[in-house]
Formats: C-alpha cells, structure tokens, sequence
C-alpha cells in the first residue's frame, strides 16, 4: 500500500490481473478449483473476448497494473491466445502463463518466450502416465504435457512443474522432481489439493492427503527432498508451517505464500470481474463486467475490496486471528477462505484443520497456551 | 562503532522471543501485532540486548562468538541494533517509551 500524492486515501495499484481466460478445458481434472467445462475440441468456444481484454489492459495500465496472469480453464485453450500474449507483449508487462501444457506447440511456447521474463508453469501429478492421466481425465494427456514442456524448454523457457497432492500420489513427488530435472524445468512447486469445486468433492470421497501426513510431507520437502536436487522446491502450505530460515533467509529463503488481493483482480472468462477464480461458483464475489462497468470503478468502489482492504489482516478469526504471521499471510487465500464458509474472515482450512488436530506449531501463535 | 552509538540499548520487555527448532526466533510486539523474524545471530543479539549492554560491548561479544566473522561484522551488527531500535524492540538508555 501507497499514500496517494493527498497522502490522505490509500491508493491501492491493480499490480496483476488474473485472467481466466476460457470457461472451458481440453482436460478434466478431478481436483480443478474452477470447474470448467470440459470440452473435447481443438479450441475453447467460450472465452475471453480479445477486444474487451485489450480495452481491460488499457484500463488497468494507469492503475498500476504490470503483471499479467493467464489461468483458465487452459489458457492455451483460447483461439487468440497469441494475439493477447502480444498484446502483453507490447505494452511491457510481466506475463504468467498457468498450463496443463498439452497444447504449447512449438509456435506458443516461442511466442511466450518473446515476452520478456514470462514465468510458466505446467501441471504434472506424477512421473507415472497412468496416474497422472487418472487425476488429469484424458488418455494420452501424459506425452502431451511432456511434448509442451519440452517445446517450452526448446524456446529457452524453464517452467515451473507444479504437482497437487492428493491420496494417490505423494508416492510420486521423488520421481516427479527426478523428471523435471530431466525436462531441464526451473522449480517445482508441491500444491496442496484445495476443497474447492471438484476438490471439494475429492475431500468428501476422502481422496484428501490427511493434514498430519500434508505437514510431513512439507517437512520432508524442505528438509530431505531439496537437498537431493538443484531445482528449486517450493511446498505451497501457509507459513505457520515453514521453517522461518526457509522463508525470510536472504540466501536461500522462497519467500512465503501470502494473500495478493489487495493488489491482485480476477477477470473471468465472460468479462466479468471477480475475487481471483472463485466468481465462477461463488457469483456474490463478481464485482462488475468489464463490458459495462469501468475498471477504476470497479476497483475503487467495489464494497467487498473496500471491506477486504479495511479489515485485513485485522478480522482475520478463527486460528488466524492467533497467528502471529497473520501480517505477512493475510489469511493465505481470502478466496479459498470464503468459497469455504461465505466468510471473508474464515480462516484458511489448513490451519484451521492443523490446529484442531493439535498440529499448529505453538511458536507462532499469540498465546501459546490455546494448543494444549 | 562510532562514539555517539555507544550508549545502552536495552530490549523493549514487552517483545515475546518465540524460539524455534532451528534456532531462528519470532520477536512478537502483542501491542501493535508485528512479528519480526531473527536468524540465529539476531536472536544472539537480542539476549544480549535483554540484559541491556552497550552498543561497543555488543560488537564486541558478537565477534569474539563467532570464528569466522565478516569483514563488515561490525557494520552489520551497528545497522542491525539500530534496526531494532528504530522498529521500537529496543531503546537506547534516555530515551522514553514512545
Ligand atoms: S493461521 Fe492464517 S494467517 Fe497464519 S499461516 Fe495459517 S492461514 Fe496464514
Ligand atoms: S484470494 Fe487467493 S488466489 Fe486471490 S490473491 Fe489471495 S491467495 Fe491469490
């Protein structure tokens, strides 16, 4: 947060947009938190219009905005997805681009890699096909995402591997870095499956990794798994659970996981504007559609940003108000949170679930006494 | 260090030391909420500015822990209290509680 040139109202910059940019997908995750439309076809035919995401990029620049994140759905999924990476191009933003990697043909991964500084990441489950096919819904999806890693790595791009971590498949994290090494990735992140739309039904079928095995595992990951490899590993768990040397050593510290909303917008696939992903199941959480609305309005004025900037990290509850790294957390994900309970100050689930477990580490809360 | 430094520091009895496993701390201020991480120097540091001490005797101590201290040791022991006095952790002798 800045003073604005009055010093007097807080002016917040729109840093990044978050583009869901197709309300469908050529694959059919078990575990996907926005739940699109699975489509088996060549391209998405219900996506962002290219026109309406060039007027929001003219929109957004004088608000601050230089980041980029395509998302989706699968973002490659877009028909136009090359001209809107030029776009970005262009006007000198940072770009995201968040894949399951099957359709990054040589030609996209070039046109990414045009950007400067673009940062890609692929899904990928496990190092054996079959598993990683079971979790992704589509036969022969495996040599797909690996032909789009290695078309992406043949442009000069080292993506991010991204893993999510369900009953199934922590047998494959070893093998998984084993394979991006191999693949000349950059990182590999471990994420934590979310109880969110189709996740939320793994939980229910009781397709969830246990918290007590989710806090090993991370525990593993920072202290055994990392110093078999030169990647990067990041274990995408809120930071009462990592070590603090991890987090804030200047040396070697991944930084923490924290809350971006009070600089970060979802854009949904129709235009609308949203609290990141979560405006595709949760429609109170849509602000305004970029067809109709202006930005800075939205952005300004939106009761539920101004409710969010005033009141975070301060009505944080649950474990969260305890926590003393509620500052630098925000909560972890104020979406994931309120998709959980229709509450902005629910705290996070894996904390909330890590303490009734007695399993949240003393240190980092106010009174040490709560956890007995 | 310079002369005007050395005067008495002493840590703010209200901040909570929460040490950890791996001999990284959290410094808490339960009046404002903020938390401070400290790696195993800084949390060496703070006992001794629990005790209070003067600033040269600070140095001094960290140096003669430590085998293989830095070059610039002093400097970032200097600019590490002084960071601690500016966030409000510590005070120097004569100052009042803000
Ligand atoms: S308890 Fe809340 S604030 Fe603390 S680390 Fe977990 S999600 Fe973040
Ligand atoms: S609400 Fe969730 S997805 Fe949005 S910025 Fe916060 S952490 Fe990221």
């Amino acid at each position: 947060m800045t003073a604005n040139s009055a010093g007097t109202k807080p002016f917040y910059p729109i840093a990044e947009l978050y583009f869901y940019l197709t309300a469908d997908c050529n694959l059919n995750c078990r575990h996907c938190w926005i739940e699109p439309r699975h489509l088996a076809a060549s391209a998405s035919s219900s996506c962002l219009d290219p026109a309406l995401f060039v007027k929001i990029i003219d929109q957004a620049v004088p608000l601050g905005l230089n980041r980029v994140k395509f998302t989706g759905g699968e973002p490659l999924f877009h028909p136009r997805i090359e001209d809107l990476i030029d776009v970005v191009k262009k006007r000198g933003l940072r770009l995201t681009v968040e894949t399951n990697g099957t359709l990054c043909t040589r030609e996209i991964a070039e046109k990414i890699a045009s950007v400067d500084n673009a940062f890609v990441s692929v899904s990928l489950d496990a190092a054996n096909p079959e598993i990683h096919e079971w979790i992704r819904g589509k036969k022969g999806c495996f040599a797909e995402t690996l032909t789009g890693i290695r078309n992406l790595t043949g442009a000069g791009l080292h993506p991010q591997i991204i893993m999510t971590l369900m009953k199934r498949n922590p047998g494959e994290m070893e093998r998984v870095v084993r394979l991006a090494e191999s693949l000349k990735a950059g990182s590999v992140k471990f994420n934590v499956l979310q109880p969110t739309a189709r996740g939320e039904r793994m939980f229910a079928e009781g397709q969830a990794v246990d918290i007590a095995d989710l806090i090993a595992l991370g525990k593993w990951v920072e202290e055994d798994l990392s110093k078999t490899t030169i990647l990067p590993l990041y274990y995408d768990q809120p930071p009462a659970f990592r070590s603090l040397e991890s987090m804030f050593n200047p040396q070697s510290g991944l930084g923490c996981h924290t809350c971006g909303i009070f600089t970060i917008l979802g854009v949904l696939a129709g235009g609308s504007y949203a609290l990141c992903g979560i405006g595709e199941t949760v429609p109170e959480m849509v602000f305004g559609n970029a067809a109709r609305d202006s930005l800075r309005d939205v952005w300004e004025n939106s009761p539920v940003l101004n409710d969010i900037r005033s009141g975070l990290p301060a009505r944080l509850e649950g474990v969260c108000a305890e926590c003393l790294l509620k500052n630098v957390c925000l909560g972890s994900c104020i979406a994931q949170n309120y998709y959980s309970r229709h509450n902005l100050w629910a705290p996070h689930w894996y904390c909330e679930e890590a303490h009734r477990h007695g399993l949240f580490p003393e240190t980092r809360l106010r009174q040490t006494e709560t956890i007995k | 260090m310079s002369e005007s430094l050395d005067t008495k520091i002493t840590a703010n009895p209200l901040i909570v030391l929460r040490e950890e496993f791996d001999d990284w701390a959290l410094l808490f201020n339960p009046d404002t909420g903020n938390t401070f991480a400290l790696n195993p120097m800084g949390v060496f540091i703070w006992k001794i500015l629990e005790q209070g001490e003067l600033s040269s005797a600070i140095t001094r101590k960290v140096c003669e822990s430590t085998q293989d201290a830095p070059p610039d040791a002093e400097k970032q022991v200097e600019d590490f209290v002084l960071e601690i006095v500016r966030l409000g952790l510590a005070r120097k002798e004569g100052e009042r509680d803000s």
